[in-house]
């Protein structure tokens, strides 16, 4: 009888970890590439991320919605940001297309993903970035001076 | 060919400085933007956001606004004028005494006391503290009962499925929408909107933005320098949204 339950126990012990979940090679999406596959791990551990992505959203939403509080870390569009596949052109695959990030798992557990009815589905492309007349000046400035930097090197410095 | 032995003494230090003023000195000549409002800070208010129309300076056959507004949130219609969402429209108004046509743009005022607010049923049409009036569109249920108290019309109702939306203005079908004074924006630190920022770019400077809690702000100074005047002033809804020139 002892026997057995070492056995039992030993079995236990060796297979669990094997069956647990791993992040690190495992890759998001099925079709293209994307920022994520690329990191450890999200914003939280992979095992919260898993189960409670949805109440950081929930959570995040009426926050930025009703306050305006617009951090970064639990926002639904840096999600995309990151987890956005792309395809061999580099151009973006929407997150809930078949065999991406968000849908692969939400068909497997039959959870329809109401969020993309109304948000957009890829990244925000740079023309649609935060402008601002006088934001975009000082940026302009700020290339100016980095350009005069590198200019002052090339001349200063042999190659 | 770039070598430091052709490199005149003079040469070098023109260069140098030259590099050195546009690290060190340029940057701080620039006026700064005023210190933005941390990402991470609730909205208060502190800030009242307000927008100020001067009439006489809106050109009768300019839709710059409207357009930029489009762009801004991806406001891209089925070509249904009927129904299409619209955020910012142009007016044309006749003094019937003297003939005499203005055209102004209009868009939700913004009202202190808003009517849409008080009729949501469940809450979603909401009165930001900063001033902002705006939908929740996470628990609109599409009755437009906002839309039909709105004195101004300012709302719209999305009636068909969408896929084209921009990240900054999420908006999808069943839900009411209006002009949130491109909240995502302002959040952000920008200190302009699309259609203020349009209209600067035109020339024409009608519509000035900015927080009237602060009396060097641009609307505060154009509302000094201009008496102006709420929409329908006998419903005593207090916009934030004010007209001058008529």
């Amino acid at each position: 009888m002892s026997q057995l339950t070492k056995i039992l126990a030993i079995s236990i012990m060796v297979f669990i970890p094997i069956s647990s979940y791993s992040h690190g090679d495992e890759k998001h999406s099925l079709i293209g590439e994307s920022k994520a596959d690329k990191l450890d791990q999200c914003v939280e551990p992979t095992e919260v991320m898993q189960k409670e992505h949805f109440e950081f959203l929930y959570h995040q939403r009426e926050n930025t919605v009703e306050k305006g509080i617009r951090t970064k870390n639990h926002s639904l569009a840096n999600c995309i940001d990151c987890h956005v596949s792309h395809d061999e052109k580099g151009k973006a695959i929407p997150v809930n297309a078949e065999g991406q990030f968000c849908q692969t798992c939400h068909v497997k557990t039959a959870v329809n993903i109401d969020c993309f009815s109304c948000h957009a589905t890829v990244p925000r492309d740079n023309s649609s970035k935060i402008k601002s007349t006088g934001h975009n000046q000082n940026i302009h400035i700020e290339s100016t001076a980095n350009n005069l930097v590198e200019y002052y090197k090339e001349t200063n410095y042999e190659k | 060919m770039r070598n430091s032995a052709e490199l005149t003494r003079r040469e070098f230090i023109v260069k140098s400085v030259t590099a050195i003023s546009a690290v060190y000195i340029i940057p701080d000549l620039i006026p700064k933007a005023v210190a933005a409002k941390p990402l991470d800070l609730e909205v208060s208010a502190k800030t009242k956001w307000a927008i100020n129309v001067d009439v006489n300076k809106c050109v009768d056959g300019c839709t710059a606004c409207v357009e930029a507004c489009v762009d801004e949130n991806g406001l891209y219609g089925f070509d249904r004028p009927e129904t299409d969402s619209q955020w910012i429209r142009k007016l044309q108004i006749k003094d019937i005494k003297t003939d005499k046509v203005t055209t102004l743009p209009m868009m939700c005022q913004h009202c202190e006391n808003p009517p849409c607010v008080d009729v949501c049923p469940t809450g979603a049409s909401f009165r930001r503290e900063d001033g902002i009036v705006m939908v929740n569109q996470h628990t609109c249920i599409g009755c437009r009962y906002c839309m039909m108290a709105c004195p101004f019309k300012a709302r719209s109702f999305v009636h068909e499925n969408l896929t084209e939306q921009v990240t900054s203005a999420p908006r999808g079908k069943g839900c009411v929408e209006s002009c949130n004074l491109c909240v995502n924006r302002i959040d952000h630190g920008s200190e302009t909107t699309a259609c203020e920022e349009a209209c600067m770019k035109e020339g024409h400077h009608a519509i000035t933005f900015g927080d009237l809690a602060d009396p060097k702000s641009r609307v505060s100074l154009a509302m000094q320098a201009k008496p102006s005047r709420r929409l329908r002033e006998d419903l005593k809804l207090k916009q934030r949204v004010t007209y001058s020139g008529f």
